[in-house]
């Protein structure tokens, strides 16, 4: 076995590198600025009172600029000065600097400078105030108490919407199964490696189904209410979108690990493409299949609950209204339907996974 | 009087995309009926070798026919039926765990059975029996209902010998079929790919690395090392000299002390 000589970096990789060091580099400047702004001048111009106010104030395009070109000088002189961070991130540092110790290198003492400054600046950019933390807390006591002595009042409604939760999750779910499970093969890598049309399959498919997980279920549940109507099938539709995308992720590796062995046997018998599928991946794939779908049904449950908030159905429905009048009493009857129901899930579920695998 | 040729291998080269070149030109003929020993250390390009021959692995130079049909140019249904002719045991038996006995030796039966029938396992009454057959013949027939991980290694391999039969193959390619089994139990599975290579007439290519094995079952022996054919002849031909030469200078062999 021959040793593969180190790649130099490409100019894709060096380009890469510049783009991140500008981009720290001109963070760091204007986190600067804003700290500067913030605690040396706190009253320059005489109006500056908020985070928000300070942050529309910066000077983003001069040190935006600056940025650049520290960093452009930086690329310039990493013989005297060292790699770059950004270099660094690239993987295109050689392999005797980055064995160096981090706090021997400008690029260390530079990311540990940056991570202290994101600190203090995060601290007055989310006006972190521990003095109301400690203080203020009476006015939160009311409603705990309030959670802590439910009221009967919503009792029977909220089981028969808990009910419909339960139904709503187990309904996504079971939608979700057949799309999940034929798109899961093209989304496996290793039944897309023979051909370069599987290969763009695969790689589209895996983009889209990651898009589309991103997408907080919160707003597909707005999009299928103004598409089939306030109510649970909206709440449906909106788990479903997104347990059909966690599913194929999840199917898609458990096929990804499967042994190969089957499968080769089954070819070497003269078996198609779908044969060896069914013969020498399926029976691999059928437990852990079953067993992700009943954990992707438990989340669903919970989901379901903030799904309601927005109209799409299930108890989340009417705790929503309850919250905005500060019915604590009865929004505490809720929430312990909703924790019970979510607790026993839990437990059913994890039984069940760990009888069928 | 030499019978017809069963399996030709032309100047076989395989390089993977790493760099590493598994077989270097490597060249031989076997006719029917022969048992052919593959041997040679772990690494040296025996299980690359079988699985060019059924297209489990492609090429990257060379060229490679069964019975006169170019394996290497097959695509598609062309290739699934020469892949027919040719029945393979492998080392960790690759049965489907979670099927029966009964069904994984039909599952030998795929490449002759329509697909949509298949994806229901609907066989019919002739491929039954014939399964039940070829379970016999391994000494399994009381076992076709048991799930195939309920069964030892040597159960397990006798079950995909039948797999392998239930093909109707011409030739048996077998990667290392005893290495995982105990030392006991070699014996018993070895007898069954003599027996189907004396009753039947099956053409068999069988990669080992026991030398007694070789000795007992083979009719002809090749030997690779680092991905060259290094040596071919009989299995008396195999002395402690060419030994040395397959396996290296520090190699010990059990007759070394006796001889």
């Amino acid at each position: 076995m021959k040793r593969v000589a180190p790649i130099p970096p490409s100019l894709g990789t060096r380009f890469l590198a510049l783009l991140v060091d500008s981009l720290l580099l001109a963070t760091f400047l204007l986190m600067g600025e804003f700290l500067g702004r913030a605690l040396v001048f706190p009253v320059e111009e005489g109006s500056l009172r908020t985070a928000q106010e300070i942050l529309e104030r910066l000077h983003y395009a001069a040190l935006g600029g600056a940025g650049l070109l520290i960093a452009v000088v930086w690329h310039a002189a990493r013989r005297l000065l060292g790699g770059t961070p950004g270099l660094s991130f690239a993987g295109a540092l050689p392999q005797a600097e980055s064995e160096v110790p981090w706090d021997l290198t400008l690029r260390g003492w530079f990311t540990l400078l940056f991570v202290e400054l994101t600190f203090f600046t995060g601290w007055l950019v989310t006006e972190v105030n521990l003095g109301t933390f400690f203080t203020n807390f009476d006015k939160a006591a009311g409603v705990i108490r309030g959670l802590l002595h439910p009221s009967g009042a919503v009792l029977f409604e909220g089981l028969i919407l808990l009910i419909q939760t339960l139904f709503l999750a187990f309904m996504a779910t079971a939608f979700a199964i057949p799309p999940a499970f034929l798109l899961a093969f093209a989304a496996a890598r290793n039944l897309t490696r023979e051909s370069p049309a599987a290969k763009f399959v695969y790689t589209a498919l895996r983009t889209a189904m990651n898009l589309t997980r991103a997408v907080e279920p919160l707003v597909w549940a707005l999009i299928f209410i103004s598409w089939v109507g306030i109510g649970p099938f909206a709440g449906v539709l909106a788990l479903w979108v997104h347990s059909v995308a966690s599913l194929v992720k999840l199917y898609s590796e458990q096929i990804e690990s499967i042994d190969r062995g089957p499968m080769d046997a089954i070819k070497a018998t003269g078996a198609g493409t779908l044969q060896v599928l069914r013969y020498g991946v399926v029976p691999q794939v059928i437990p852990p299949f079953l067993s992700f779908t009943i954990y992707r049904w438990d989340i669903n449950v919970r989901m379901s609950t903030i799904i309601g908030f927005v109209g799409g159905g299930g108890i989340g429905y009417i705790l929503k209204p309850r919250v905005d009048l500060g019915e604590w009493g009865e929004v505490g009857t809720l929430v312990l339907l909703i924790a019970v129901a979510v607790w026993v899930m839990d437990l059913v579920s994890a039984r069940i996974r760990e009888r069928i695998v | 009087m030499t019978a017809p040729v069963a399996v030709t291998v032309e100047r076989l080269s395989k390089v993977w995309p790493d760099g590493i070149r598994a077989l270097d030109d490597v060249s031989l003929e076997v006719r029917e009926g022969e048992f052919l020993a593959v041997l040679g250390l772990s690494g040296s390009g025996k299980s690359t070798l079988l699985r060019c021959i059924n297209r489990l692995i492609d090429p990257t130079e060379g060229k490679i026919s069964i019975f006169g049909r170019d394996v290497t140019s097959a695509e598609g249904a062309g290739l699934r039926a020469l892949r027919r002719e040719a029945g393979m045991i492998f080392q960790q038996f690759n049965l489907v765990k979670r099927h029966s006995v009964r069904d994984n030796v039909l599952s030998g039966a795929l490449g002759r059975t329509g697909t949509l029938r298949s994806l229901f396992l609907l066989f019919s009454d002739a491929d039954r029996a014939e399964a039940q057959a070829c379970l016999d013949r391994v000494g399994m027939g009381d076992r076709g209902d048991s799930r195939a991980d309920a069964l030892s290694g040597g159960q397990q391999q006798r079950v995909a010998i039948a797999r392998a039969l239930m093909q109707r193959p011409k030739l048996i390619l077998a990667d290392e079929p005893v290495a995982s089994l105990d030392p006991a139990l070699r014996n018993s599975v070895m007898r069954h790919v003599e027996a189907l290579n004396r009753e039947e007439g099956i053409t068999v290519i069988c990669s080992l690395h026991d030398l007694d094995l070789m000795k007992r079952y083979a009719t002809r022996a090749v030997a690779l090392r680092e991905g060259k054919l290094v040596h071919e002849g009989k299995p008396e031909d195999f002395d402690l000299a060419t030994l040395k030469s397959i396996y290296g200078q520090e190699a010990e062999f059990g007759f070394e002390a006796a001889s």
